[in-house]
């Protein structure tokens, strides 16, 4: 309820029809007995009036077929269809690329057992064997954190591995049966590669004690936390091998 | 025509008239309805059910429409800087008395013309209004009112002095 007399707000929203009926009904009465307020409202009623007239030319423009909804959205669609396209290229996915669906099959059936089964693959297939171009290469200044940022969002932040001499130089867009993963390419001057490699735990929501294990002539550091589950990857027996089983903390 | 269009095509007209009422000029008006209609229908999921459609138009356009008006403006200070004029703005001490509502209107602020033309022509509510500036109802209210004072001073003379005249 308002007060009377009225502040000048209730006033201009007396004008605007913003008022409940029992606060118009007070505005009126006071309005009545006062001559001056009266005219004032009066005039910034006269003033939106007008307005409204002299605006509602303005809504009979003829129309512009630009603007018609539909148009805009098969516009939009196909400039969306056109991103998704170039996305698909870079996104492939582990387990067509390099091996058989057979292998894939047993990958699955083993992969309690073997975890982060796909990380090794993922680096067999990218770091070692140079299969397809990186979806994207960190130049002088690049952000690989950035990068990793714009689709795992929570995750951990990329191990620093500078001590070693390993830097991120490329990132790798996959996808696997538990989700969508990436993989960041560490290198150091000498050519040697490590791989960090992020992916969800997968449906069954399957998170790994910290542990290592080695495969062929590679090794995989695991863990899990903040929703994903984690992997870095190295050739065994190599100084990189040895540096990331001492590494404490990724 | 699926729903949603069928209400977008309802709300094109105003749209057209809040953008000319922003650009003053009919051609960059329609290009900044398509932008807004093609963010409205791109990001049509980020709309609150329960919010007025029309409210959330208005509200992407004068956002846009502010955008680009940075842009220009910054634009419009780096060709002064080369030039040493400054031809997109009329000149500060130029005083027209309106002949026109429309005319005066013409002359407020960007914000005090769409406050006016929300309020008094649209008729949303403060709430609505207040949201779409993201400021507090409070704040919506005062500005308007200096909004209607600027239309009254500007249109005075022309239209108002009879009609107080026979008020007295």
């Amino acid at each position: 309820m308002i007060s009377v007399p009225p502040s000048e707000r209730d006033l201009h929203a007396y004008v605007d029809h913003q008022l409940n009926d029992d606060d118009r009904r007070l505005v009126e009465t006071f309005l009545a007995g006062n001559v001056e307020m009266s005219a004032q409202v009066r005039a910034w009623q006269q003033d939106a009036q007008q307005l409204r007239a002299a605006l509602s030319g303005a809504l009979q423009q003829p129309a512009n077929p630009d603007l018609d909804p539909a148009l805009i959205r098969q516009r939009l669609k196909r400039q969306s269809r056109r991103h998704l396209a170039s996305a698909a290229v870079l996104l492939i996915t582990v387990s067509i690329g390099g091996i058989s669906g057979w292998k894939a099959r047993e990958m699955t059936l083993l992969s309690a057992a073997a975890p982060m089964a796909d990380a090794m693959q993922a680096y067999r297939l990218f770091a070692q064997q140079g299969f397809l171009p990186a979806d994207y290469r960190v130049s002088d200044d690049g952000d690989m954190q950035g990068w990793l940022d714009r689709y795992f969002t929570q995750a951990h932040r990329l191990p620093d591995l500078s001590g070693a001499g390993f830097k991120p130089v490329s990132g790798r867009l996959l996808s696997t049966e538990q989700g969508p993963a990436a993989m960041v390419v560490y290198e150091d001057p000498s050519g040697h590669k490590v791989s960090f490699y992020v992916r969800p735990p997968g449906p069954k929501n399957f998170m790994l004690p910290r542990g290592s294990r080695s495969d062929g002539e590679l090794q995989a550091e695991y863990w899990s936390g903040s929703g994903y589950n984690y992997a870095m990857v190295s050739p065994s027996d190599t100084p990189a091998a040895q540096m990331l089983k001492q590494t404490e903390q990724f | 025509m699926n729903d949603i269009d069928e209400q977008l095509s309802e709300i094109i007209p105003r749209l057209r008239r809040f953008a000319v009422s922003l650009t003053r000029n009919p051609s960059s008006a329609d290009d900044l309805v398509q932008s807004c209609l093609e963010r409205a229908l791109s990001s049509w999921s980020d709309k609150r059910p329960e919010g007025d459609l029309r409210a959330w138009l208005f509200s992407i356009l004068y956002r846009q429409f502010l955008d680009a008006h940075r842009r220009s403006r910054r634009y419009a200070r780096m060709l002064e800087f080369f030039t040493g004029r400054d031809d997109t703005q009329p000149s500060a001490e130029r005083t027209v008395i309106a002949q026109s509502t429309l005319q005066a209107f013409d002359q407020l602020s960007t914000e005090q013309r769409a406050l006016l033309l929300w309020v008094s022509v649209e008729g949303l509510s403060y709430k609505e209004v207040a949201e779409i500036l993201d400021v507090p109802t409070g704040t919506v209210m005062s500005r308007l009112s200096r909004a209607r004072q600027a239309l009254r001073q500007l249109s005075d003379g022309e239209i108002t002095r009879p009609s107080l005249r026979r008020l007295k």
